[in-house]
């Protein structure tokens, strides 16, 4: 059976299981475990506290707390991911098995944050070599070793960023003459000219 | 299989037929521990000033069964092999059969812990992927060249390390072909039965 929210692949098994330990415990203590569960996915801090006193009810032990968290997050994550809309996510949910209040809580709160989720998702999207700092500096130089009177701008670039492997920063600095500056920039524009033409 | 014992081991080990038998127990235990959780010198120190002797003696009797134990253990050596490697050292019946049922009841732990020391290549951690699609560059403008972008993050012995590599969809789908086949072949009739005969 494809499901859209797996991106039309079968849901896994251990999903198609949690699913029934989610619905030992009440509709609306789900939804506040939703919420939980979305600051979590959001970078916000999720509170252990809230979340074993929202499950102490029905009697969760920590690996049934444990798995239910993940169930949540595989099912919120992986339909941001797909684009999936609130009443198909809500469809497919009652297909696998969860109750009709339980998957009215949970859509809620999905259709609610969907837009914050998608991004959060897109900007832990794969980057490599990210930009971080660009300092810059001109100078004019007025003679050298080699000429008495030089009179030329200098261009100093002091470029920060991440090395694609490690992650950790590096820093290159890089001297470019006035001509070469300008092919630079003109090279550069060039680019904004294709970039605003695809997107606008 | 007979264990040879090197002249310094005899030595090291001479050291246990001095001592009470109850003694050369509580090293045995020592030695067992060390081998599961690192030395301590201040052991030593403790029972070189209640035997009355320098702790390096101690040390090295300790250490002595530790490598006995672990060389038996290693090559899984029968009970008559231990015994009779064992009667090379001139000890008494009793000490003797102190260490066989020491041997006895550590050998399964010890390949435990020995096997944990073989060398381990990186293994996968986790895969990021990207689908870009360049459209155009200084060189040639408008064209349209879809590539793949994945970085492995891989972790060995734990230290973490990341590669980033790049594709086309025709070499990836014929990365996925390969891998398959290669999952494909524990299935076959030769790998199932060396499986069979393994297990």
């Amino acid at each position: 059976m494809r499901f859209r929210f797996c991106g039309d692949l079968d849901c896994p098994d251990w999903v198609l299981a949690e699913i029934s330990t989610l619905a030992r415990i009440s509709s609306v203590k789900m939804k506040l475990l939703c919420v939980q569960v979305i600051k979590d996915l959001l970078d916000e801090d999720i509170d252990y506290e809230k979340v074993s006193k929202l499950t102490s009810d029905a009697k969760f032990e920590s690996g049934d707390i444990k798995a239910s968290v993940a169930v949540l997050s595989f099912i919120l994550s992986s339909a941001a991911k797909h684009d999936v809309d609130g009443e198909s996510l809500s469809s497919e949910l009652q297909q696998l098995g969860l109750p009709k209040e339980h998957t009215t809580g949970l859509c809620k709160s999905y259709e609610d944050k969907h837009a914050a989720l998608q991004q959060k998702l897109k900007e832990s999207s794969l980057r490599l070599g990210r930009l971080e700092v660009v300092n810059w500096r001109v100078d004019y130089t007025l003679s050298s070793s080699e000429l008495k009177e030089v009179n030329e701008p200098v261009v100093q670039l002091r470029l920060q960023s991440q090395n694609p492997e490690s992650g950790s920063s590096e820093t290159s600095v890089v001297t470019v003459g006035a001509e070469k500056f300008r092919v630079l920039l003109t090279g550069m524009s060039i680019f904004f000219k294709y970039y605003y033409y695809y997107y606008y | 299989m007979l264990l040879v014992l090197s002249d310094e081991h005899k030595e090291h080990l001479g050291f246990l037929p001095k001592v009470d038998p109850a003694v050369v127990g509580e090293f045995g235990r020592i030695a067992v521990e060390f081998l599961k959780k690192g030395s301590n010198p201040k052991i030593y120190e403790g029972a070189a000033r209640k035997l009355n002797v320098p702790s390096e003696t101690v040390q090295h009797g300790v250490e002595g069964l530790m490598y006995l134990l672990t060389e038996s253990s290693k090559l899984m050596i029968s009970e008559i092999d231990f015994q009779d490697s064992v009667l090379v050292l001139g000890f008494s019946e009793e000490l003797n059969k102190l260490l066989l049922q020491l041997y006895l009841e550590n050998r399964k732990e010890v390949r435990q812990i020995l096997s944990e020391l073989a060398p381990s290549l990186p293994h996968y951690r986790n895969l990021e992927w990207r689908f870009d699609v360049q459209l155009g560059s200084r060189a040639l403008r408008q064209h349209v060249k879809p590539a793949i972008c994945l970085k492995l993050h891989l972790e060995s012995g734990g230290t973490q390390t990341a590669r980033v590599l790049q594709t086309d969809p025709a070499t990836l789908l014929h990365l996925i072909q390969e891998l398959e086949c290669a999952l494909a072949e524990v299935k076959s009739n030769h790998c199932r039965r060396i499986l069979r005969n393994i297990k």
